[in-house]
């Protein structure tokens, strides 16, 4: 991929690219957006990452102009585009389903946007064929979309938006339709495009693969509000709530009640943590440890009992690289152990094992009086989730 | 016999694909083609006498002599009038009308809208066209109205003009524009006008060059199925008509029916026949010749990648 014209964006001065002020919009008595705030950076990929419902991508329509909020205000470049309208906005959209033309070639559809704004036609000649050549679409410049496959109307919709050098770009679930290996070829592409032209993404996505692998700063939205906006280690590494936890990366998960100095008591005995938290002693907590945190071993581990789990292997899973067991420990609790293969425990079904976490990888958080996942009853699909 | 060869399949009977459309095909032969092959050699025949209605044993072109005689030459110019005019005006009215009901009314009332097109459709055609005579009659409750608004002078002088005719005619045939613009407004779709409108376009760009083009195979269809029953069309001239407003249908009519003329009748028949197409094809090379500076404006042909 090369494109001659490397000069990207930025246009006005120092302002953000977008920002979202408290704004909320109402579908009936339903907020669909609760009071969020929420700031794009100028050259920075953004994913709003949650699952349908969450408000993502009517977020992503009051940026670009679709819906309008019923409170708050949105700035483009440092200016409020309330009721502006979607054609006199520096923002261009790749749509779920990339909404091509039918009616027009693949030329013609990336010529679209400049021949609104006007621009001579030898400019026009030009730029769509730069940034054909950009997604490497020249080939089909004249074919018709009908005659394209999937992953190639993704790139002729990438190629219709961003010919117009818009201030933000948004993308709303474009990867979804696509199989998972182009899919995961398109990640890539993007990322280096985005780094490349310096504009802003905000890249709708319910895929936290797809958000993990692109984004410089991930939203994770709950219910209308941004949960935890950080970057792709913060999330995984040091979540901002159970719920947040839950989402990103898979999750064992125990209820319980919080002791003293990040000691937490629950049905399989006593756990310690030493991450900080903002607990207070006697409250009802949650606890979460990932699955490649935990070891398994056959013998029982000597010394303290904290954070050690004795339990029955009832399913085991190789993937590669890695190897999956599924242990219940009892009391209606199962859970999920991920090892490197060479050195997992060499442990077979119906085999006794203990599960053990060092008190740095528990994390724990005030219980939030939402019901976890149903704990697992099969050993998932590391790559499903 | 385990050694047996397992029995082949019992064979089935194998229709050719086409015979899917045998019913249908066999349905116009009989109907269709062989009426309309009737009229035309029908044509080329005379009247043999006062109580005689047809004979074909002298073949001539006298009848297509007769037919372009100035009184029925002035009802063909009348007809192509009402029947541009006509399928004009239900254009006009009936896009905005489709455009409407497909994108901005809401969703769950659309089933009720289609319904409520349809609603002309419960009563007879001859009953609705009556109905009209009775509104636009001097002595109607319109002409009163108007009167006693000051609007207009004297009594409404509408009922047996051509005017009668095409208020008429755009009444009966609306729904027949309507429903094919609908569809047609209705596939274009929200997202591809949001993507139009995202690019840079206004409303108004958004609709000639997206949902306009989009839609054109539903206004040919909305504009034929207008266009050609109303050019043939009999019972509004006759209603609303009178002798101010005659239509070439009725005179084929009076033709077949009063003058026991089946061979002049014939002959008219297929001169209307005959306009019907070639206004349809002038229209359609006109429709073509007007778009071809605005498609050649937008087209972009990048040149080939060596």
């Amino acid at each position: 991929m090369t494109t001659p014209d490397e000069t990207a964006a930025p246009q006005a001065g120092g302002a953000d690219a977008v920002v979202l002020t408290r704004v909320s919009k109402f579908y009936g008595d339903v907020a669909a957006v609760d009071d969020l705030t929420l700031t794009v950076r100028r050259g920075e990929f953004l994913s709003l990452l949650g699952p349908s419902g969450c408000g993502k991508t009517t977020t992503l329509r009051m940026v670009a102009g679709f819906e309008h909020p019923d409170t708050g205000d949105v700035l483009v470049d440092g200016q409020s585009v309330l009721g502006v309208p979607p054609h006199r906005r520096n923002v261009n959209t790749v749509f779920q389903a990339y909404a091509l033309f039918p009616h027009m070639s693949v030329a013609e559809n990336v010529a679209y946007g400049l021949e609104q704004k006007r621009t001579p036609k030898a400019d026009i000649r030009t730029k769509v064929a730069e940034a054909l050549d950009m997604v490497q679409m020249r080939g089909y410049a004249g074919r018709r979309p009908a005659q394209l496959s999937g992953g190639q109307q993704q790139r002729v919709a990438l190629a219709r938006a961003l010919v117009n050098r818009p201030s933000v770009l948004l993308l709303d679930e474009p990867l979804g339709a696509l199989d998972r290996q182009l899919r995961e070829e398109m990640q890539v592409e993007l990322k280096l495009l985005q780094t490349r032209l310096g504009i802003s993404f905000v890249f709708v996505t319910h895929d936290q693969g797809e958000a993990l692998s692109m984004s410089d700063r991930i939203a994770i939205m709950r219910e209308g509000r941004v949960e935890q906006l950080g970057d792709a280690d913060t999330i995984y590494s040091s979540p901002a709530s159970a719920y947040v936890a839950g989402f990103v990366g898979q999750q064992n998960f125990l209820d319980g009640r919080a002791g003293d100095d990040g000691a937490v008591d629950t049905d399989l005995g006593p756990l310690r943590s030493t991450r900080p938290s903002d607990v207070r002693p006697g409250q009802r907590v949650r606890v979460a440890v990932r699955p490649e945190f935990v070891d398994l071993v056959a013998e029982q581990p000597p010394g303290t009992s904290e954070n050690t789990v004795r339990g029955t292997v009832i399913g085991v899973a190789h993937q590669g690289e890695t190897r999956q067991f599924l242990v219940d420990a009892g009391h209606g609790h199962t859970l999920l152990v991920r090892r490197p293969t060479p050195a997992s425990p060499r442990l077979a079904v119906g085999d006794t094992g203990w599960c053990r976490w060092r008190a740095d990888d528990v994390h724990v958080f005030p219980h939030d009086g939402a019901h976890s996942a149903p704990p697992p009853t099969s050993v998932p699909d590391q790559r499903a989730g | 016999m385990p050694e047996a060869a397992p029995a082949a399949p019992p064979s089935r009977l194998r229709l050719p694909r086409f015979a899917l459309a045998l019913p249908a095909g066999l349905w116009l032969v009989v109907f269709f083609v062989v009426p309309i092959a009737t009229i035309v050699w029908f044509s080329f025949g005379y009247k043999p006498g006062l109580f005689g209605t047809h004979a074909n044993d002298v073949l001539s072109l006298e009848r297509y002599r007769e037919t372009f005689s100035s009184t029925f030459f002035a009802t063909f110019r009348n007809t192509l009038w009402v029947g541009v005019a006509g399928t004009a005006l239900c254009l006009l009215v009936g896009m905005p009308a489709a455009y409407w009901m497909a994108v901005k009314a809401p969703a769950r009332r659309r089933g009720l809208l289609i319904a409520l097109v349809m609603v002309p459709y419960w009563t007879n055609f001859l009953v609705r066209t009556i109905g009209w005579q009775v509104i636009l009659a001097p002595q109607g409750w319109l002409s009163g109205l108007l009167q006693s608004l000051h609007l207009t002078s004297g009594p409404l002088d509408i009922l047996y003009t051509r005017t009668a005719v095409l208020i008429g005619v755009v009444y009966n045939y609306l729904p027949l524009m309507i429903l094919p613009l609908f569809v047609a407004f209705d596939r274009v779709g929200e997202p591809l006008r949001e993507a139009s409108k995202d690019l840079g376009a206004t409303r108004w760009r958004t609709f000639t060059r997206v949902t306009l083009p989009l839609a054109r195979p539903g206004i040919v269809a909305g504009t034929v199925l207008v266009f050609i029953p109303l050019m043939g069309d009999y019972v509004t001239a006759t209603v609303l008509g009178g002798a101010r407003g005659n239509m070439v249908g009725q005179l084929v009519a009076s033709q077949f029916q009063t003058a026991q003329n089946w061979a002049l009748g014939s002959a008219m028949a297929v001169v209307l026949i005959l306009v019907i197409a070639v206004t349809v094809g002038v229209f359609a090379a006109l429709a073509w010749l007007v778009g071809r500076p605005l498609r050649a404006r937008h087209r972009l042909v990048l040149e080939e990648v060596p």
